[in-house]
């Protein structure tokens, strides 16, 4: 507990700096005005601005304060197009179209969009709250993993991945192995052999990370918004004058508070984020509730528990990339990404010898739910307007945003093209059911799996069965098996059971 | 049918990503047990496994897409190809005021609004990104703004 309250003194210190709580505003605000654009979602706001943040030069810190900020304020301003459109920003908010947009409806956009703030602000808090304490608590724990428990770790990672992610497994695998195949690319670090670089300079130190992220989240979905205006029209709704009452709340307070640990402990698996979290939430709290017919007309809890759960995962999602070094999500898996551009390898060591990102981190979350919380109830009818911005006026400028920061951090042709024809490849995989989370987590974990494994084999001498000597790693390959087994034995009694009922 | 003509391209590119793997790649001194070849050779094959099941028993995904939505997709991607090799050449303020004007236009603004769009924004951004931001863009021919 003192390693935890001295920590949080420390990163206060950090995120208190006026310089860094410059950042932490500038982040929220931007992060919520981002997510509230129609379609555009936390993890394509954090790939379009992340590369423009790196190239601004900033202290590592500060950089990470500024892009979690986006991040969360992302997830904050992605219930405004929801609500106000029935247009989900990203899979993470498609539960809060459930009951919010109804109650839009029916005439009280102000309070669904008031109340919603409010649960994001529990949900947000209680996940910094318990990342403060469980934080240093697996850091601490996971400091004595050897390379092979690493191997574990991952296997697991994209096990849980591949179980919970989408519909389909086997795709989630494909996913995943384009991302691991193309972070084979280029000079391999150990050797110091070439692989796969066709003898392209560009290439030759590998693919870069942000020419990946700005291809597949930022190209990908320009051409994503080009198609949707082709096809069909959106309609808004009136922002009204109605706002969250005090009976609204003493209504969800159970419900959000559930949503708060649901949405904690499911963001911290690998793979899961603010889209399984809330789906269970909501899952819940229709369940639990006697008169649940109510839920999907605008019903507050309806409302309350997805996006509760969805801020809490997004907090949750921080804990193993702070302290393990793996990402429990598609745009934590960027942050990691973000930190191995300025040489800083996350992990359970960086509560140590990193102390000011990682607690400066945690800091600047506390202030940004609160900053988000404040600037969100007066200002929510500005953000709004941002639903009125065509999207032909916004599709191009998505374009100059992306080219501007690959250029600016880059600088030089070749990575816009291979950019194009990653957002086209994005594209594709999107029409065919494709996840694209499991692709960039595949993509950021690349080189570090390789390179466990191969640190492992050395240490034994080839001798493969290091990978099951200790504790750690039978365990983890353990959970590895359930997480297999369990969805689909669950999946099966499912069947029997709609089959027995007909 | 567009999701077996998916698996089996990526199926051609995994055996040409195996045959590096097994034929090219290799150190000449062995560092490490494993060295530099394993890791792809155990993707690749793995990525060949998963890709012959799913060619075999596709999951049934059939995305309509219009055939006008393609042609309009096509002449994006074409407007963003030709962006990206007139980046530099032309620099960026010019290079964006025609991007933008471009893609405004075909997603169905009138064409003077949208040259007054490309105009403003790509001046704007410019500015920001250079001035306040302190960020690198390509001049090119209008250097002298600099």
């Amino acid at each position: 507990m003192e390693t935890v309250l001295s920590g949080l003194a420390g990163g206060f210190g950090v995120a208190l700096h006026p310089f860094n709580l410059f950042l932490v505003l500038v982040g929220c605000f931007g992060g919520t005005l981002i997510g509230a654009l129609p379609g555009i979602g936390p993890t394509n706001g954090v790939a379009i601005l992340l590369p423009i943040a790196y190239g601004l030069g900033l202290p590592v810190e500060s950089a990470l304060i500024l892009l979690a900020g986006i991040y969360y304020g992302a997830e904050y301003g992605g219930r405004i197009s929801s609500i106000l459109l029935n247009v989900p920003g990203d899979s993470g908010a498609v539960m809060t179209t459930l009951d919010g947009h109804p109650m839009a409806v029916n005439g009280e956009a102000g309070r669904a969009l008031s109340l919603s703030a409010v649960a994001s602000f529990i949900g947000g808090t209680f996940a910094v709250v318990l990342m403060s304490v469980f934080g240093p608590l697996l850091a601490s724990y996971a400091i004595s993993f050897s390379p092979a428990d690493y191997v574990a770790l991952m296997v697991f990672a994209f096990a849980s991945l591949a179980s919970l992610v989408g519909k389909d497994p086997l795709k989630t695998l494909i996913a995943a192995l384009i991302g691991l195949m193309l972070a084979t690319v280029g000079i391999d670090a150990s050797t110091g052999i070439k692989r796969y670089d066709f003898g392209i300079p560009d290439i030759l130190a590998g693919i870069d990370f942000l020419v990946v992220i700005i291809g597949l989240f930022g190209i990908g979905e320009l051409l994503h918004l080009v198609e949707q205006q082709v096809t069909g029209r959106m309609s808004l709704l009136k922002l009204d004058k109605s706002f969250v009452s005090k009976a609204d709340l003493l209504l969800t307070k159970w419900t959000i508070a559930r949503g708060s640990v649901i949405g904690f402990f499911v963001g911290i698996l690998p793979g899961t984020g603010a889209s399984v979290a809330s789906a269970v939430a909501y899952g819940t709290e229709k369940r639990l509730a006697r008169d649940s017919e109510k839920f999907g007309t605008g019903d507050p809890r309806g409302l309350a528990a997805p996006e509760s759960a969805n801020n809490a995962a997004a907090g949750g999602a921080m804990v193993p990339m702070l302290t393990l070094g793996i990402p429990g999500s598609g745009t934590t898996a960027m942050l990691l990404g973000a930190l191995l551009l300025f040489n800083v390898q996350p992990g359970p060591l960086m509560f140590q010898q990193r102390p000011e990102i990682a607690w400066g981190l945690i800091a600047s979350m506390y202030i940004g739910n609160v900053a988000l919380l404040v600037i969100n109830l007066p200002l929510v009818g500005l953000f709004a307007r941002m639903l009125t911005i065509p999207p032909r006026y916004l599709t191009p400028l998505i374009g100059v945003l992306a080219f501007v920061g690959v250029y600016a951090v880059i600088g030089n042709t070749f990575d816009l093209k291979l950019a194009i024809g990653l957002g086209i490849f994005g594209w594709i995989l999107r029409k065919l059911d494709f996840q694209l989370a499991p692709v960039i987590l595949g993509f950021v974990l690349g080189s570090l799996f390789e390179n466990n494994l191969r640190r492992a084999l050395s240490m034994s001498g080839g001798d493969w069965s290091i990978l099951l000597e200790s504790f750690d790693s039978q365990a983890l390959y353990v959970l590895t098996a359930l997480t297999i087994v369990i969805p689909v034995i669950v999946g099966r009694r499912r069947l029997r059971m709609a089959a027995q009922k007909q | 049918m567009a999701e077996r003509l998916f698996y089996g391209a990526l199926f051609i590119l995994t055996l040409g990503y195996l045959y590096f793997a097994f034929v090219t790649i290799k150190a000449p001194i062995q560092y490490d047990p494993l060295g530099p070849e394993t890791w792809p050779r155990l993707l690749g094959l793995l990525m060949a496994v998963a890709l012959a099941i799913r060619l075999v028993r596709p999951s049934g995904v059939a995305p309509d897409v219009a055939r006008k939505t393609i042609i309009r997709l096509a002449v994006v991607a074409g407007f963003l190809l030709l962006y990206a090799i007139l980046f530099q050449r032309l620099g960026f303020i010019l290079s964006t005021w025609g991007f933008c004007s471009a893609v405004t236009w075909l997603l169905g603004t009138r064409p003077v609004k949208a040259v007054i769009f490309g105009a403003v924004v790509s001046t704007v951004t410019f500015f920001v990104f250079t001035d306040l931001l302190d960020l690198n863009l390509p001049g090119g021919l209008l250097e002298f703004l600099d």
